[in-house]
């Protein structure tokens, strides 16, 4: 399947920003699965590419000059092969077993990825508890923030992709399973879930295995990967900070549809969550 | 259990040792009244240079002038030789094993270290995986805490590979002891210390291919506990001390903010922990940091020293298998020893360790300072109850090792001079070489029988002496 994006973030500042600085993963790159055919960023000044920590393509977009706006566009065209499943690594998993603030296991957390798998870590068992998950935290916008980790949202019972994939996250590792997070896009025909994504990964058998618990799909055939990470902070399209500027505005755009890019806007987003 | 303490200045007999010989015949003759005055100029001085150590735990947050003590811990040449040769081989091959974790990762393949270990280990930073330092060097700084058993026999207890502190106190105890007793100093050749400055600017420089880089000194701010220090050495370096609101990163390069306009930056000595350093790629609520420092340093247009994620080498579950590293990178045998030590992730040995706590001293993997640990012989039974309940939920938290019996030094105490257990942290400074200053920090536990000398736990300095024999 060929996926086309296109991708606008606007930021506008209720004052001038004296200075910010973001680091953005809105670059896909070739892997098993996806072939990049084109891409490009459109960026208020000239960036150059480099690669983070996690293998993802970054790019750093300093602005020192004042300013009211940012306009962050990325567009491309991508290859995606749906019938492969899972996609290999030469680097090591192991770091993916870490916890972290977000995706820490509390004792509910690890109560129930036991008994929804009864202790198995094979890909069934964690298909099982893909769908345990997708049960337990029902998909409720506006129910959650950036900031809201795993235990929290588990506690709650409510969220969004974010959550559900922070909260996979904790219950695979605390079973021993190294796990990540992937941001990207979800084509999709309907519009009940956002086309900016989140999903897991986990490391079954030497390789990854992508686990989207909020549209319960083990095989991504529909997903665009962005970037990988530990969490949301690592892997998140968009991070930023700035001096000045008073309050901020945001508002993105994502479209995303297969064959050729026509453009129609499927959703508007106020606040950049991945859902 | 009855315990017999090496004692620095004393033998077996209650002679004095050889390298001690010309101090103990001063303080024989030294009248007790200027001995008494002598150490109340010494705590006015201090007092007066603002060298104080913020205390957490604190519920007043006090700033706390750190007891100096004036009976000097002196070393005969000839013993810290060995010492030195020992630091420097074991800094070393930790640079080595950091280089290689980050890279090829042999010492995982050839089996001396479990991989889970190490790269299931917080500390262990996938930002460093792959890069490339110049002269291969992550712990340009490091600190080695040294503990001598009943016979006299140095011990490793742990190395300080992140932002080791207390260098400002060796020398200013220096400082201290050569102005109230410079008698001392003229009848005997005691080896110098005031040139660690420059030897940790050229460091600094060195750690970076530039032909004069720009240093500054990074502090976390006047409420980290070591603000004295990083100014102090900011000041003898003569760099600019910054805060992260100083630096700023534009185009993957890092500048200060000056009234002259940006001033690029090329080397961050750096006293502010991995996590706070960038928050775009670290905790995102540091607000000590710098936005974008993380892109710079990979994009290799700054030093960081220490380098991120040296963390993972003075981990204290790591710390067991040091001793192979050295064998593995250097082919060479160990010239300090490590304590031996139980790592309560291994059911085997948590089992012993449960069994024997009021023996052991009980350590969190990731602690420091002193804080959440137990020393079985001076803990109450409820005390121990409550650690072992502790120990039981997260066993893989915990390292054991038997209770040293930590070498004693004759220290001035409320009744007159009696001994007090100390330890000795020499500070390694490696670039284009390995060098360390003769001695380093003593600290000294004050209280009678206590065993942990950190300043956040009551201890105090004294100035350390390398003597030539």
């Amino acid at each position: 399947m060929r996926l086309s994006i296109s991708h606008e973030t606007t930021y506008h500042y209720d004052d001038q920003v004296r200075a910010s600085i973001q680091y953005l993963r809105l670059t896909p790159h070739d892997s098993e699965r996806q072939q990049v055919l084109s891409w490009q960023l459109s960026l208020p000044r000239p960036v150059r590419a480099q690669v983070d920590p996690f293998g993802n393509i970054l790019h750093v977009l300093t602005m020192d000059e004042p300013h009211e706006a940012i306009v962050i566009g990325a567009r491309g065209q991508v290859e995606i092969d749906e019938k492969r499943e899972a996609e290999h690594e030469s680097q090591s998993s192991l770091p993916f077993l870490r916890f972290t603030r977000l995706t820490e296991a509390d004792e509910a957390i690890r109560a129930f990825a036991a008994r929804q798998t009864k202790k198995r870590t094979d890909r069934n068992a964690l298909i099982d508890l893909m769908q345990a998950l997708n049960q337990h935290i029902v998909y409720t916008p506006g129910s959650t923030a950036v900031d809201t980790s795993a235990a929290q949202a588990f506690a709650n019972g409510a969220g969004v992709c974010q959550d559900h994939t922070h909260a996979f996250l904790a219950c695979a590792r605390s079973l021993g399973v190294p796990a990540r997070y992937v941001s990207g896009y979800l084509y999709s025909d309907s519009s009940e879930h956002l086309a900016s994504h989140a999903w897991a990964e986990a490391w079954i058998d030497d390789a990854w295995y992508s686990f989207d618990v909020t549209n319960q799909l083990a095989i991504p055939e529909r997903h665009l990967k962005l970037a990988v990470g530990l969490d949301y902070l690592d892997a998140c399209p968009v991070r930023g900070m700035r001096r000045g500027g008073g309050c901020e505005q945001m508002h993105a755009k994502v479209v995303v549809s297969d064959s050729a890019p026509v453009a129609t806007p499927v959703v508007q987003m106020q606040v950049q969550r991945q859902s | 259990m009855i315990r017999t303490f090496y004692d620095e200045m004393y033998d077996v007999d209650g002679a004095v040792r050889p390298h001690y010989r010309e101090f103990a015949r001063w303080l024989g003759e030294a009248p007790p009244e200027l001995l008494a005055q002598r150490r109340r100029e010494a705590d006015l001085l201090f007092h007066r240079a603002g060298i104080t150590f913020t205390l957490y735990g604190d519920e007043q947050g006090t700033e706390r002038l750190i007891p100096f003590d004036t009976i000097p811990r002196s070393i005969p040449a000839s013993e810290w030789r060995v010492v030195e040769r020992g630091c420097i081989q074991r800094v070393k091959a930790l640079n080595m094993f950091l280089a290689d974790l980050y890279h090829g990762q042999r010492v995982i393949k050839a089996g001396i270290i479990p991989a889970e270990q190490v790269l299931a280990n917080e500390q262990y930073q996938l930002a460093m995986q792959g890069l490339n330092l110049h002269r291969d060097l992550y712990s340009h700084i490091s600190g080695v805490d040294l503990v001598r058993d009943g016979d006299g026999t140095y011990y490793v207890l742990e190395d300080n590979l992140r932002t080791p502190s207390g260098v400002s106190y060796m020398l200013e105890d220096r400082k201290m002891m050569m102005r109230l007793f410079p008698e001392l100093f003229a009848a005997q050749r005691i080896a110098p210390v005031d040139h660690y400055p420059n030897l940790l600017l050229d460091t600094l420089k060195s750690s970076s291919p530039l032909d004069n880089p720009s240093v500054v000194v990074l502090t976390p701010g006047r409420f980290n506990s070591a603000f004295f220090e990083h100014a102090f050495l900011a000041r003898e370096m003569g760099v600019e001390l910054v805060e992260g609101a100083d630096l700023f990163v534009r185009d993957d390069r890092v500048f200060m903010r000056t009234t002259d306009g940006p001033k690029a930056v090329d080397v961050i000595y750096r006293r502010l922990d991995d996590a706070f350093l960038d928050p775009l790629a670290f905790n995102p609520d540091s607000m000590l940091g710098v936005p974008g420092l993380l892109s710079a340093y990979r994009s290799g247009n700054v030093v960081l020293a220490n380098a991120i994620g040296t963390g993972v080498a003075d981990d204290k579950s790591v710390y067991p298998f040091v001793t192979d590293m050295i064998r593995f990178y250097l082919d060479e045998e160990p010239i300090l020893k490590n304590v031996p030590t139980w790592q309560c992730r291994k059911p085997e040995e948590l089992s012993h360790v449960l069994a024997n706590l009021g023996d052991l001293v009980v350590k969190e993997t990731q602690g420091s300072g002193g804080y959440g640990m137990l020393v079985g012989p001076a803990a109450t039974a409820a005390e121990i109850e409550a650690f072992r309940a502790r120990l039981k939920a997260k066993p893989h938290a915990y390292i054991a090792q038997p209770t040293l019996s930590l070498s004693t030094c004759p220290t001035f105490v409320e009744n007159g001079i009696a001994p007090r257990h100390i330890d000795l942290r020499p500070f390694v400074l490696s670039g284009r070489e390995t060098r360390v200053v003769p001695g380093g920090l003593t600290r000294v536990a004050l209280r009678e029988g206590s065993l942990v000398v950190n300043s956040s736990q009551g201890g105090g300095t004294k100035d350390t002496w390398v003597v030539e024999d």
